[in-house]
């Protein structure tokens, strides 16, 4: 990092902590985007909304940057200024697109430039200021280009050059990677991710990709039809999902159902102690789903079997086998296991649970 | 049967025609492209460039010859006109701009009641022929005209303004307007609104949203449809004629020098200066939104 990088790194804001409380949003047609909800965001956090689209997580996006206004009774705070009806003129808060929404009749350092000169900050501060936040995007050498000759990468670059440079309270990312090819959508991930602690801003980020917000959020909400299914940090959404819709969205997940009785999950033949299931509950006997991910089953020799089943698709993923099986439940399960390990398409195989990876909800 | 199997076989034999005008034989021989130019080739040279030609041979026939050029531009009346017709257009090419602007971005980004109606008014104009678009101005402010019986009945006094530059003006913005504003609503729905949020997130006012975002977004369809109306201004000559103004538009000049003095080749004259500026003017638009951007059809009026 270069002197100039540090001084930027140092010059900016500390983070500013971010409250909604009881935050509701009902279109003119009279549509529920959102039911009411709290939500606070501590200072210099990344935040990331995840959901599928039409969920309500870039409303929620929205409302925090002042271009929706919450139902009446909602209130929202940016530290200690309450910033509810303020516009998003008056809020200071920096915003990257998923289509960059670079301006197209101005340079790369003019677009980075416009915040500061909006603000009226002198030339020459000014100046000081872009050169800082090209270098510290590492593309100082694109300065004078014009935004149609820049990539798709270069063009998110200058975004977040364009959206820090003013030092906003907040900065918000709304997909901003996924118009990006699948390499560089995780090399700027990562960049991104580097650059939000440097920062020390908070930053909420918008994505419907669960590895982005795995790799991005300290903490994540999951959303659900305009409702926040379940807000934990990446490895609690992952392990400890709340709902069957948090376990089936979040990472490849299986289901099953099957009877629960003592503790005990009927499977036709066999039956398996699901006890140590992370939310196992005595109480809950009766028909149930059990979720898991890959990993959750696994290949096993035929005395130690749950189940046998017959092998519908083999990919080989590098790190790993992903085999598709059929004949457990009513739908195919996935289960990875050793890559260098052959099983054959059409194969028999026999498969265990791994009860301390399961996750079960009671049946509708 | 029997024509079955005819078209059968005239399916699987393709005679000699057919096959020189299937797209591909036409793209792969530059012989048979000539050839399919020829009857365009014959309609320029014996319609546009044959009588252009002899309109400007006309001026040189004349008993000023050449000098006929000169003239025009020293004759204190030629002169004038033309500056009067220069300023009439441009003077109607800023006003159709701010209103069409205006109105068009409303348009696209509103919805309501009777919107595609109202655009379907707006554009009306188009189908009028300068004539009428002539007689409906002294409907509205000529002697027997809606806005003179209004003032009579209010103030006593007529209020009559068709014959003059004010209702040239409306005249002459009445036909302008449709031209404009769908090149302007057609700029204003490709415009990126999340390039309008990006800027007032950076704290940029309405006003300077409009300036730095907005205006740069339509600027394109706004220099091309200026430059129609621009020319279409120029040329009209159908509206100032009904109007019988006392403004002397270099159309009108034109004719007038033509048929009731049969001063040819001052005509002739006027009419080249007459299609040079309204050429270079299209020209310049050209150059100005790059080469290639194809401009709307220029429609008479």
């Amino acid at each position: 990092m270069t002197t100039s990088q540090k001084q930027a790194a140092q010059a900016q804001d500390a983070g500013t902590a971010i409250a909604l409380t009881n935050c509701a949003k009902t279109f003119a047609d009279g549509t529920r985007a959102l039911m009411p909800f709290d939500l606070s965001i501590t200072a210099g956090e990344t935040l990331v909304l995840l959901g599928p689209s039409g969920c309500g997580k870039t409303t929620i996006l929205r409302m925090i940057a002042g271009l929706e206004f919450p139902d009446a009774g909602g209130a929202i705070h940016f530290g200690e200024d309450d910033v509810t009806r303020h516009s998003i003129e008056q809020r200071r808060v920096g915003m990257v697109f998923q289509s960059y929404a670079l301006f197209p009749n101005m340079t790369v350092a003019e677009n980075v430039a416009y915040g500061l000169k909006v603000q009226k900050v002198g030339k020459a501060e000014r100046d000081q200021r872009v050169r800082e936040m090209l270098e510290m995007m590492h593309i100082d050498m694109l300065a004078d280009r014009r935004v149609d000759q820049l990539s798709g990468g270069q063009r998110q670059r200058v975004a977040l050059a364009r959206a820090i440079a003013p030092r906003p309270r907040v900065l918000l990312l709304d997909e901003p990677l996924t118009a990006l090819d699948a390499k560089l959508r995780v090399r700027l991930r990562t960049e991104i991710n580097a650059l939000l602690r440097k920062l020390g801003i908070t930053a909420i980020y918008v994505t419907h990709d669960q590895e982005e917000a795995m790799a991005l959020g300290d903490r994540i909400v999951v959303m659900q039809k305009g409702e926040i299914a379940q807000i934990g940090t990446p490895q609690e959404i992952y392990r400890a999902p709340k709902t069957p819709f948090v376990a089936d969205f979040v990472g490849a997940s299986n289901c099953l159902k099957v009877d629960i009785e003592n503790g005990r999950a009927l499977l036709g033949r066999v039956d398996v102690d699901v006890s140590r299931a992370w939310n196992a509950n005595p109480a809950t006997d009766g028909l149930s789903e059990i979720y898991f991910r890959a990993d959750g089953l696994m290949l096993c020799a035929p005395h130690d079997a749950h189940f046998t089943a017959t092998v519908e698709a083999v990919s080989y993923l590098g790190e790993k086998l992903r085999v598709t099986v059929a004949g457990i439940g009513n739908d195919a399960v996935i289960v990875d296991t050793d890559p260098d390990s052959v099983v054959r398409l059409g194969e028999t195989v026999h498969c265990r649970l791994v009860p301390e990876k399961l996750t079960m909800f009671a049946a509708n | 049967m029997s024509m079955d199997l005819d078209l059968k076989e005239g399916r699987s034999r393709p005679s000699l025609l057919s096959s020189f005008l299937t797209p591909r034989a036409a793209a792969a021989s530059p012989a048979i492209l000539t050839v399919l130019l020829i009857p365009g080739l014959v309609i320029v040279a014996a319609f546009f460039l044959i009588p252009l030609a002899r309109v400007a041979v006309e001026v040189g026939n004349g008993p000023e010859g050449w000098g006929t050029y000169l003239l025009i531009l020293t004759n204190a009346r030629y002169l004038e006109s033309l500056i009067q017709t220069l300023a009439m257009s441009a003077g109607v090419t800023m006003m159709a701009l701010v209103l069409c602007a205006i109105v068009g971005l409303f348009l696209v980004r509103n919805r309501f009641a009777g919107r595609s109606i109202l655009i379907g008014t707006l554009t009306l104009p188009l189908s009028f022929p300068g004539t009428v678009v002539g007689f409906m101005v002294i409907m509205l402010a000529g002697r027997q005209g809606v806005i003179g019986g209004l003032t009579d009945a209010a103030f006593g006094a007529k209020l009559v303004f068709a014959y003059d530059i004010a209702g040239l003006f409306i005249g002459y913005l009445y036909f302008s307007i449709p031209r404009v504003i769908l090149a302007v609503m057609a700029s204003a729905e490709k415009l990126d609104l999340q390039l309008e949020e990006a800027a007032r997130s950076l704290g940029a006012s309405r006003f300077r949203v409009i300036c730095d975002v907005i205006l740069p977004g339509l600027m394109p369809g706004l220099i091309s449809s200026g430059a129609i109306c621009f020319a279409t201004a120029m040329g009209a000559f159908g509206t100032a004629f009904t109007l019988a103004t006392d403004i002397d538009v270099l159309p009108m000049v034109i004719y007038t020098e033509f048929t009731r003095n049969a001063n040819i080749p001052v005509a002739a004259a006027l009419s080249i200066v007459l299609g040079l500026i309204t050429w270079a003017c299209l020209a310049a638009v050209r150059s100005f939104t790059g080469e290639g951007k194809s401009l709307p059809v220029r429609g008479g009026a």
